[in-house]
């Protein structure tokens, strides 16, 4: 039941949802609320995270071990679970961060941006 | 990645479930800190979160494997829409149960016999020297042969004699003496079947050489029954026909002998002799990387090397060769086995059929559940995918249960008659349960359900979706091209039973014609027994007569005896053979005049088997060794032999040109005796002389003493059994403490002969009888369905003033003509199919008229009963409810 919606300029890229919440995590094991508000008000809410597809990447970051996660209690006191970066997960960010800057480099050449 | 990923999903998804709890509490908590009203900040919180359980099921879905998930998804759904039905699962899971058991059956006898490899090291090199002639192959082996085969070590290893243990031999000595099988074999028998030895050893070469001493190997059976498992025996001597033999070695209880045997004896042939009578038989392996053609040419060789030395041993054409042993052993039975196993295919496929059948009827009051699930999404596949689990579902479990019925039943059989079936053990014993058969029946099982499955499934997955849901009266949607389809089925069921009973028939014509045969003889209140007589007594004529006449004397005084002979041969068991010549008759090119079965027999032989007297006269008591020489010939002799002439004329000469054990003068031809049955009930009989057994050359008997047993013939005029404890004790008298084995009246033998006969006919026949009965169910099922589909139509044209009689009729009729089309094509399947029949029958055409014409009829006559009951049922339709309904 695939609901119709025009794209929207705050959405992100299929799968580099990955790569920014790898990106969040090197600052310091974080939950997932603290996550999607650290990508939005990073990229100055640019970007908009579905909060609905936050949990399953995380869960399959966790399953290909790039990130490890425990119970804990954050901030307000509330329970929460946190999420951290593994050394096999900043491995991946690296890789992929490269990935992301050569493409990115290569569409601005074909869109002919001088300062890509 | 790893399997991780699909472990402990709900716990993992309990863990999400409360992750998403506190996701949205921190969101509610800072829209409380931007000011929001509570109710407002939660609001806001699940509006910008979305639905929960949507993220549940992604991640539910991601952990998941699709496939696993919807088989056991299926599953379920399979087993709750059966257990829905119940009647109709518990009938298909019986159709199903029969058809897999009589498969399962089958194949089980079909493996022990035909696939499993024969139980010795390397089986595959193991094999049977043969005489190959342009009519058939022979394995009779004489010891010239023995030994140039013995020489041919190019191609052949372990050469090694034995025999079937015939003769028997007498445990003597202590309290109870024993009559045991001792099977003669050249030294090399162990090592080519690779027996182990528990205890001592088995012969050595010469041991196995003329007077190589008095050795014996006992078998593990006998050594612990007789001698209670002590291994002190070994170095002992036992007393055999009261001679001492001492006892070398024991073999281990793993070894199967070809030959059941007890214990075992050196044959100590004389490499020289040229003596050409063929009393043994040979088999050896092939050397490493040797092939079956590289030995034949190799013997084909030897052949012409061995007829330059020996001109009349063996014919221009015929020349030796090996044929692999397991062949050799199972040949016979491979075409009957192979036909059965066609025979239960054609009843799996009758029972498919039924079964494809009743799921076809149950799809069709199901229209509506499909075209619901069709409506929520469901792909087409998805749908096949559910039919074909429930059929699946269904078969599988049928299979098993006709894994345990098939194998108990076979087993049951087996255990009543083991039809002469070779290797499947005493009693069926050694049929094995083993991987082959159970992999053999999940395969016939998931085919099954597969074969059965697939066309309602697919006819299912067809459904037109509107139509279906609009429709109020499912019963008239889909009804005709289903009922079509299933006509189809019914015909198919129809022509698949008429093959089986068609063949059937046939096999039981020719089981009544064998039964039917005059044996030559009366089998009625006649015993027989053997006696064995190899001791160093009875290697002369004199002493065997001897103890004939004082045998024969004591039985004849017991109340109840009518006569009493003996003979080296009983009739309907076979004969040895013997070249002769008629004296003064050309035989042209030929070495001898021709070849005959031959008997040696005492007076009142065919008195006692009331063989009748044709002419002349028959032995008595003064036709002995000092009288002389005389013979009695059988019609079949006599018609060949003298097509014009008087037999009672001529003289002939037995043997001619034998070595000097056999040498004896021309015997004068005095009687003419009705032909017996010696090679078989379905063979005609081969021509025979009888020859007084005191008037043998004593070489022979000698030879004959040790090779068979004496077999005594005793007529009573009651039950033959109530003087079997009298008559023992007489000959045990009267000779001096021989025992005697094998005790059964000739109607027990005569009954032995047609074993293979009956146990092909029985189990043809309660497969017939299997698949007339699910084709009768099946031609039930449609008609039943087809009435109650058309509940409205009859009740309409009811309405209308149609008579009952024409109604019950338009049902007949439709159900006839299935059945008459399913006929004509069972009939035509069957003349071309029972060709492969034709070596299985005996007194009957393979398109014997009265098969072909009343099967037909009876199935037919089955098929009527089967429609009636439908069709009354379609007269007592209630014209009011009729259009009432639905």
């Amino acid at each position: 039941m695939a609901r119709n919606k025009t794209q929207d300029a705050g959405e992100i890229l299929q799968g580099t949802l990955d790569l920014l919440i790898l990106r969040t995590l090197i600052l310091g094991p974080a939950h997932g609320h603290t996550i999607a508000r650290s990508i939005e008000s990073t990229s100055e809410n640019a970007l908009e995270v579905e909060q609905g597809s936050l949990y399953p990447a995380l869960h399959r970051l966790e399953d290909r071990g790039l990130v490890a996660s425990e119970w804990g209690v954050s901030d307000n006191n509330r329970r929460a679970k946190f999420y951290r970066l593994t050394a096999k997960g900043r491995k991946e960010l690296a890789a992929a961060t490269g990935r992301w800057r050569r493409m990115t480099r290569a569409i601005g050449l074909i869109l002919g941006e001088s300062n890509g | 990645m790893g399997f991780q990923r699909y472990l402990n999903r709900e716990s993992k998804d309990r863990d999400l479930a409360e992750e998403i709890q506190s996701h949205l509490a921190h969101e509610v908590d800072a829209n409380l800190a931007r000011g929001l009203s509570e109710a407002e900040a939660r609001r806001r919180a699940r509006l910008r979160f979305g639905n929960p359980r949507t993220v549940r099921e992604r991640v539910w879905i991601y952990r998941s494997l699709p496939m696993m998930d919807g088989i056991f998804r299926d599953l379920r759904d399979a087993w709750r829409s059966l257990r829905k039905t119940k009647g109709l699962t518990i009938v298909a899971l019986l159709v199903i149960a029969l058809g897999i058991g009589v498969n399962t059956a089958v194949f089980s006898v079909v493996n022990t016999v035909l696939l499993q490899p024969l139980p010795y090291p390397d089986p595959h090199s193991l094999m049977r020297l043969v005489l190959f002639t342009p009519q058939r192959t022979l394995d009779g082996a004489s010891v010239p042969e023995f030994n140039l085969w013995r020489q041919q070590t190019s191609v052949l290893r372990d050469v090694a004699g034995y025999d079937t243990g015939g003769a028997g031999l007498n445990l003597t000595g202590g309290d109870h003496p024993m009559q045991v099988q001792g099977v003669h074999v050249t030294h090399d028998y162990f090592t080519l079947f690779g027996a182990p030895v528990i205890a001592g050893r088995t012969f050595t070469e010469e041991e196995d050489s003329p007077h190589g001493g008095n050795v014996v190997v006992l078998s593990y059976g006998l050594w612990k029954q007789r001698f209670g498992g002590d291994t002190k025996i070994v170095g002992q001597t036992l007393p055999i026909d009261n001679t001492p033999y001492l006892v070398v070695g024991i073999i281990g209880p793993s070894f199967v002998s070809d030959n059941p045997a007890d214990v075992w004896l050196p044959f100590q042939f004389d490499l020289n002799s040229q003596d050409m009578a063929h009393y043994f038989r040979v088999s050896a392996r092939l050397q490493p990387g040797v092939t079956i053609e590289q030995a034949n040419a190799q013997l084909k060789l030897a052949s012409d090397q061995f007829r330059r030395l020996k001109p009349n041993a063996i014919g221009r054409q015929n020349h030796y060769g090996v044929f692999p042993l397991k062949e050799w052993m199972t040949g016979d039975t491979r075409t009957p086995l192979l036909v059965l196993l066609c025979a239960v295919g054609l009843v799996l496929l009758i029972a498919c059929a039924n079964v494809a059948n009743l799921l076809l009827a149950k799809a069709s009051g199901r229209q509506r559940e499909f075209a619901t699930r069709a409506a929520l999404g469901a792909g087409r596949w998805q749908i096949i995918r559910q039919l074909l689990a429930e059929s699946l579902l269904l078969s599988l479990s049928g299979g098993l249960l006709g894994l345990l019925l098939g194998y108990a039943s076979v087993r049951l059989l087996l255990n009543v008659n083991t039809g002469s079936l070779p290797r499947v053990g005493e009693n069926g014993m050694a049929l094995a349960l083993d991987m082959r058969v159970l992999f053999f029946t999940l395969g016939v099982s998931v085919l099954t359900g597969i074969l059965f499955g697939l066309v309602p499934a697919v006819s299912a997955s067809r459904t037109n979706l509107v139509a279906s849901l609009n429709e109020s009266s499912s019963r008239t949607g889909s009804g005709s091209r289903s009922v079509n389809f299933r006509s189809v089925l019914v015909i198919t069921e129809i022509a698949l039973a008429l093959i089986l009973v068609i063949g059937s028939t046939l096999l039981i014509r020719t089981y009544l014609k064998l039964q039917g045969v005059d044996p030559g003889f009366d089998t009625h209140n006649t015993l027989t027994m053997a006696m064995s007589i190899s001791g160093d007594r009875f290697q002369a004529s004199a002493p065997v007569d001897q103890i004939i006449r004082q045998g024969t004397e004591r039985i004849k005084t017991i109340p109840g005896v009518v006569e009493a002979a003996a003979g080296n041969g009983l009739p309907l068991q076979g004969a040895f053979g013997v070249p002769f010549d008629i004296v003064g008759r050309s035989k042209g090119n030929a070495p001898s005049t021709g070849s005959t079965g031959y008997y040696s027999v005492s007076a009142n032989f065919f008195e006692a088997l009331k063989i009748p007297l044709l002419r002349g006269r028959t032995f008595t008591d003064r036709d002995n060794a000092s009288a002389p020489g005389v013979v009695i010939i059988n019609e079949t002799l006599a018609k060949q032999y003298w097509p014009h002439g008087d037999p009672l004329r001529d003289r002939i000469q037995k043997a001619p040109g034998a070595g000097p054990p056999f040498t004896e003068p021309p015997r004068q031809v005095i009687g003419i005796i009705g032909d017996t049955r010696d090679g078989g009930l379905n063979r005609d009989p081969f021509p025979a002389i009888y020859i007084p057994l005191a008037q043998m050359p004593d070489g022979e008997t000698a030879l004959n003493s040790r090779i068979a047993p004496l077999w005594w013939i005793v007529r009573t005029n009651g039950d033959p059994h109530a003087v079997v404890a009298q008559v023992t004790a007489a000959l045990r008298e009267s000779t001096g403490g021989l025992p005697v084995a094998h005790i059964r009246t000739m109607d027990e033998i005569d009954s032995l002969m047609v074993s293979r006969e009956r146990f092909n006919m029985l189990l043809l026949t309660v497969f017939g009888a299997s698949g007339l009965l699910l084709a009768a169910a099946g031609i039930y099922g449609l008609m039943a369905f087809s009435v109650e589909q058309r509940t409205q139509e009859l009740g309409i044209r009811m309405a209308m003033g149609a008579q009952t009689s024409h109604l019950r009729n338009m049902v007949l009729r439709q159900g006839m003509m299935l059945t008459i089309i399913g006929v004509v094509a069972g009939i035509a399947a069957s003349f071309w199919l029972t060709r492969f029949l034709a070596s299985f029958l005996f007194g009957v055409e393979k398109w014997d008229p009265l098969a072909f014409l009343l099967t037909p009829l009876l199935l037919s006559a089955v098929a009527l009963a089967a429609t009636w009951i439908p069709a009354v049922r379609a007269t007592r339709v209630d014209p009011i409810t009729a259009l009432r309904f639905e």
